[in-house]
């Protein structure tokens, strides 16, 4: 089979002529800038995964999407956003600008957040994109029940204000320090038109949205399909370039790596099968853009029980651990493991963490001795990906003399081991691009999450006092700490850090989608206002 | 003039038509028809308090599953009075029961939108899946079979065999996908993924249908060829009935098709019936691999979102296709053996 | 039986023909007896006997290894298991599924649905009513529900299936008996005081006996990749132990990329499935003409 492809690409590309040279996009790791410019014309169909973003069952309203932080494609192309992440085609120097937003002030010591709005844009339903809508959208979203709303520690009255027709302001009760890198993952990023709302209704709403974004809805199959086409009257000029995209929900990398190379499709977001990533790199038909990691593996020991309130135990796992191995045997060594929550491609990474217990097998299996055997329940998520790392663990902390027991858990059960507190450890993921974004760390390590498997107070000042720190190289201290600590403590060994690629046929670029920008907590956030196809 | 002509044409048929009528309502099949119909009733609410039930055991509520492995215990909490979801299940399970009565199938708890609406544009497509790849597999397996079985052990009933059993050691999401594979992406013949309705383009409708309804028909014909075409060599090597019609000479073609296919189909449509509720299960994994909008897919995230009112309105379809099914098998039988159709029962 | 009639008629005309034909019938009998034979003893013993690696518990730095590689016939999955070990072992698993499965749907399936249809009346139609529900209830639902509440695990799976095709089953032997019981012999056999036990012994199971074991031969091969399709969803033997519709669920993950991952699991059990088809037809063939 393969080499039956490799002939018929040898084919296509002496009957095109040099024409495949055009574009010297590389299609392994690094991709480099496209060569041609944007043209501007042409529809694409984009495939979602439907276990993540290709699903999208509660419809599309900011307020009441419970998966708003999957569906950043659909919410981003429909209502563009008020801040959005950009970074160099390579990955570096990300930033999180202001979009649909001007401008921003954050003053009072990271208390009070002014929010200015550019002029003139309007929704495509032409009602003014104004302060009050915001404040409007605001109101809603922070009463939503998606863990995409953002937690806030608002003041009491009046937390939110406006200051003229286009000045917003948020008030907090301590300094929000993430507040701005948080918001592109936040359904608060995503401002609909009030107007639409109240003549639509809600239900109708979700359906049918209306934004402000590059593209608007023309029809939409719940967690199926959903089309889109352009927005004549987008606020920026001269874009978007596609005239119209459809996403799709699909079944799996392996259906939708067909799907590419039948034609039918023309992108497809968040592909992790190793496997198939490394067939579509050598595809001379597709490009594959690995995007910077920014979410490491953590393997979450509930130091509240045993065994794992014993840190010899614990300190015994780390020395069991070796994510090395994993990182060469199951991906080929295209991630690189972390130590600590942070990872290379989001900020304050920390490469290494002085004292960090590393793989070594004899220390592992004394410790076990002492400690007279080590019997661990180690639970996951079931995803592909997930499973075979989890399956690995096992095999190495079966040579240390651990006895391990792996069960993959659907998500009911998962939260029901949480909550009951029976759980001994979880193979999950930690860290987000900004640690303090989303539900980032404090999710992980909090003694006040129930998703927590430590309770420490000094934990939990770290990390208040890093999300309330302004001061970049500050927060880096405090994470640095923070990562020290945990280390020291031995309370979760963490792992390589893995971010799923995004595959695009020949002659598809865009920012995000063929260039890299790290994921904010799991996805790549494409910007679709500036992806185009070549004719 | 045309009037009268059409009012006397009319009256004929009317008359002819009661005639048929009261021959009808005579008829035990037309009885158990009606007793068969009036069955469909509990069976239905059976069916109906049977998947209730066991969807509360499954931990987990549709607020839960909703807000994902990062939702905190208030939100799951304040999620689920938003929706009801607190109060008793035999509560909840007698106000889906009072409006499903009237017609009346709920909202979506998920999406909010009404059920039936969801649940009409996906059937129609499931529908199409379903009955083109039944179609397509008993329109093969019948012929195969009935060859096969004419020269038992020979080389066409052989290489049937092979065939068959091939298609039966293969997992049919595999052979979806190595379809695709083969005919979407080397040779380009079929598109590998989507549905396009059949009001909007006939061709580009069956285009879209053939890969999908290939990977279902083709496990379904082979276990169809296999199952028809044993009973078949049964029937001719076993019945005293075929040598007795062997002996009156007639030929063997003959005794094959009005002796043993009569005998042997009576296997055959019941296997057929039971397959129906099951087709569904293989139609899941097929709608999510082609991005079909069906009713298997609804199903299944429906099942995993805990959107109970989804799912027993899925149920109640099926429910009702399965009755009806074995309604039309029960049926043929008497049509097939008189010694049922006037017997007992 | 009824099936003697015509066999003793044409015996008597046609010696050494029979003859030949019985040899070649007891052929067709061995053959596949055989190989079903070898694949039950290269699951259930092989792996104890051959100097194979464990099925579990491999080196992720020997990670999708090609076939023919040192130490691995059919080369490694990704985490490192040695995919000859692991079709062995699988297939254990798989075919102790598939034989629970079948043999439980046989026994309670074929009397529930025989004692029906010879009982008939009031009995045969609540008991039909009840089986209705059963095959209108989605299994789907009933999948899920079990995978999310139970867990995956052999019990469970088998137990799972053995629900679906009760049913089946007793639809089918009810459908054979029904024919069966308006033949001569049968009211006969009636009018002669037979208790009903006996009329089933005797009388009803071996005449639906083929049609059955046909069936069931035919759903060995389905119950195992059924299997598979659990695994999809939940259910099924859990891993990281095998099962040969587990690989195959697993494999498809990376069919193009590893396609070894799902050919050699899908080889065994054509192989498998081919073995129990071949046994049941000449099963059938030597019962049928006795």
């Amino acid at each position: 089979m393969r080499t039956k492809t490799q002939r018929i690409a040898v084919l296509l590309a002496a009957l095109l002529g040099v024409a495949a040279c055009s574009s010297t996009q590389s299609t392994s790791t690094g991709s480099s800038a496209a060569v041609e410019s944007p043209v501007r014309g042409g529809e694409i169909t984009v495939l979602e995964d439907a276990g993540f973003s290709g699903a999208w069952p509660t419809g599309l309203d900011p307020a009441t999407n419970t998966t708003g932080g999957a569906n950043l494609p659909q919410m981003s192309s429909i209502y563009g956003g008020l801040f959005a992440l950009t970074a160099n085609d390579d990955g570096s120097n990300a930033k999180v600008e202001p979009n649909q937003a001007e401008s921003y002030e954050l003053l009072d010591g990271g208390r009070t957040l002014k929010i200015k709005i550019r002029e003139g844009i309007k929704f495509t339903d032409g009602t003014p994109f104004d302060a009050e809508a915001v404040k409007f959208n605001f109101e809603r979203a922070l009463k939503s029940t998606c863990s995409c709303a953002p937690r806030w520690p608002l003041v009491e009255k009046d937390p939110v204000t406006t200051e003229g027709t286009h000045t917003v302001v948020v008030k907090f009760a301590q300094p929000n320090a993430a507040v701005i890198n948080s918001f592109p993952v936040s359904n608060v990023n995503w401002i609909a038109s009030p107007t639409a709302l109240q003549e639509m209704g809600e239900d109708k709403f979700r359906v049918t949205p209306v934004g402000a974004g590059p593209f608007k809805v023309v029809s939409n199959k719940m967690s199926s399909e959903l089309v889109l086409e352009r927005n004549p009257d987008y606020f920026k000029q001269g874009l978007p370039y596609l005239d119209k995209i459809t996403f799709k929900a699909i079944g799996g990398d392996q259906a939708a790596f067909q799907a590419l190379l039948a034609g039918q499709a023309h992108a497809y977001e968040g592909m992790s099968t190793v496997p198939l990533l490394e067939q579509a790199q050598n595809n001379d038909k597709l490009t594959v853009t690995l995007q910077p990691p920014t979410s490491p593996y953590v393997i979450q020991l509930n130091t509240k029980a045993p065994p794992f309130d014993n840190e010899k135990a614990r300190q015994a796992i780390y020395y069991a651990t070796n994510f090395d191995a994993i990182a060469k045997g199951l991906f080929k060594e295209a991630y690189p493991v972390s130590q600590s929550f942070t990872a290379p491609g989001g900020l304050f990474y920390q490469q290494t963490v002085p004292g960090y217990r590393t793989y070594d097998l004899e220390k592992a299996k004394q410790l076990v001795q002492e400690i007279g055997g080590l019997k661990v329940e180690l639970g996951t998520l079931s995803a592909y990906v997930a499973k075979q790392v989890m399956t690995a663990l096992q095999t190495q902390w079966k040579e240390a003399g651990i006895e391990v027991n792996i069960t993959d858990h659907q998500l009911s059960t998962l939260v029901e081991q949480f909550n009951s507190g029976k759980w001994q450890a979880m193979l999950q993921t930690a860290g987000a691009w900004d640690p303090a974004a989303g539900v980032g760390v404090a999710f992980r390590f909090q003694s006040t999450s129930p998703f927590s498997g430590v309770k420490d107070p000094k934990v939990d000042e770290l990390m208040t006092k890093a999300a309330s720190t302004i001061d970049a190289a500050e927060r880096e201290q405090i994470y640095t700490e923070l990562g020290q600590y945990i280390s020291d403590k031995a309370y979760a060994p963490f792992g390589l850090a893995f971010a799923p690629a995004n595959v695009a046929v020949k002659g598809v670029y865009g920012p995000g989608l063929t260039t890299k920008i790290p994921p904010l907590v799991v996805n790549s956030a494409v910007l679709w206002d500036k992806v185009w196809r070549s004719q | 003039m045309g009037q009268g002509l059409e009012e006397s044409v009319t009256l004929a048929v009317e008359r002819r038509n009661r005639n048929v009528m009261t021959s009808l309502l005579a008829s035990p099949s037309l009885r158990l028809v009606g007793k068969r119909l009036l069955m469909a009733v509990p069976i239905t609410i059976g069916v109906s308090i049977l998947t209730f039930w066991v969807l509360n055991l499954i931990p987990g509520s549709a607020a839960q599953q909703l807000l994902g492995a990062e939702a905190t215990p208030e939100q799951i909490r304040a999620l689920e009075e938003q929706m009801g979801l607190n109060r008793p299940a035999y509560i909840r399970y007698l106000d889906w029961l009072g409006g499903a009565v009237q017609g009346d199938l709920g909202r979506s708890y998920v999406s909010g939108q009404p059920v039936a609406d969801q649940l009409g544009e996906r059937l129609v497509v499931s529908a199409e899946l379903v009955g083109l790849a039944l179609v397509c597999s008993l329109a093969l397996a019948v012929p195969v079979a009935l060859l096969a079985a004419y020269r038992p052990n020979r080389l066409f009933d052989r290489i049937s065999m092979f065939v068959s059993v091939t298609g039966l050691s293969i997992a049919n999401y595999v052979l979806a996908l190595v379809l695709v594979l083969v005919f979407a992406v080397q040779l380009a013949m079929f598109p590998a993924i989507g549905y396009v309705p059949f009001a909007e383009n006939p061709v580009e409708n069956l285009r879209s249908m053939a890969l999908p309804a290939a990977a279902i028909a083709f496990p379904l014909f082979c276990f169809y060829t296999r199952f028809l075409r044993g009973d078949l060599v049964d029937q001719m090597q076993g019945q005293d009935y075929i040598v007795t019609a062997q002996a009156k000479g007639i030929g063997p073609w003959q005794v094959l098709l009005r002796h043993a296919f009569r005998n042997s189909s009576f296997g055959l449509i019941t296997v057929v019936g039971l397959n129906l509720s099951t087709l569904i299960g293989a139609t899941v994994i097929i709608e999510s691999i082609f991005a079909i909008p069906g009713l298997g897919q609804l199903m299944l995230q429906a099942i995993n979102t805990r959107d109970v009112m989804v799912v027993q309105a899925c149920v109640i379809v099926f429910a009702v296709v399965t009755v009806l099914a074995n309604l039309v098998t029960d049926l043929l039988y008497a049509v097939l053996d008189p010694r049922i159709r006037y017997g007992s029962s | 039986m009824a099936a003697v009639d015509a066999s003793s008629a044409s015996a008597v005309l046609d010696a050494a023909p029979r003859a030949r034909r019985a040899w070649a019938r007891k052929l067709g009998l061995y053959i596949p007896a055989g190989l079903v034979g070898f694949v039950m003893v290269a699951c259930f013993i092989g792996p104890l006997v051959l100097p194979i690696p464990a099925p579990v518990g491999g080196n992720v730095l020997d990670s999708g290894l090609p076939a023919f590689s040192p130490g691995h016939l059919l080369g490694t999955d990704p985490n490192g298991n040695d995919i000859f070990s692991r079709i062995l072992h699988g297939g254990r698993a798989s075919l102790i599924v598939t034989i629970a499965v079948n043999v439980l749907g046989l026994a309670v399936g074929g009397l529930l649905g025989a004692l029906s249809a010879y009982i008939g009346g009031a009995v045969d139609t609540v008991i039909m009513r009840v089986l209705d529900v059963l095959i209108a209830f989605p299994s789907l639902v009933l999948t899920l529900a079990v995978a999310q509440s139970l867990g995956p695990s052999l019990t469970n799976t088998i137990l799972a299936l053995a629900f679906f095709s009760v049913p089946a089953v007793a639809r089918v032997a009810r459908a054979a008996t029904l024919s069966l019981r308006e033949l001569p012999f049968m009211t006969a056999a009636e009018l002669a005081g037979t208790p009903w036990w006996r009329m089933l012994l005797r009388h009803i199971a071996p005449n639906i006996a083929p049609q059955l074991i046909t069936f069931a031969m035919l759903g060995m091969g389905i119950v195992i990749v059924i299997e598979g399709a659990l695994s999809f969803l939940g259910l099924g033997i859990p891993a990281p132990n095998p099962s040969w519709g587990n690989m195959i669920s697993e494999g498809q993950a990376s069919l193009s990329a590893t396609p070894g991952l799902v050919i050699w699991p899908s080889l065994a059990l054509f192989i498998t499935v081919l073995a129990f088809n071949l046994l049941g037809e000449a099963l059938r063939t030597q019962w049928s003409v006795r």
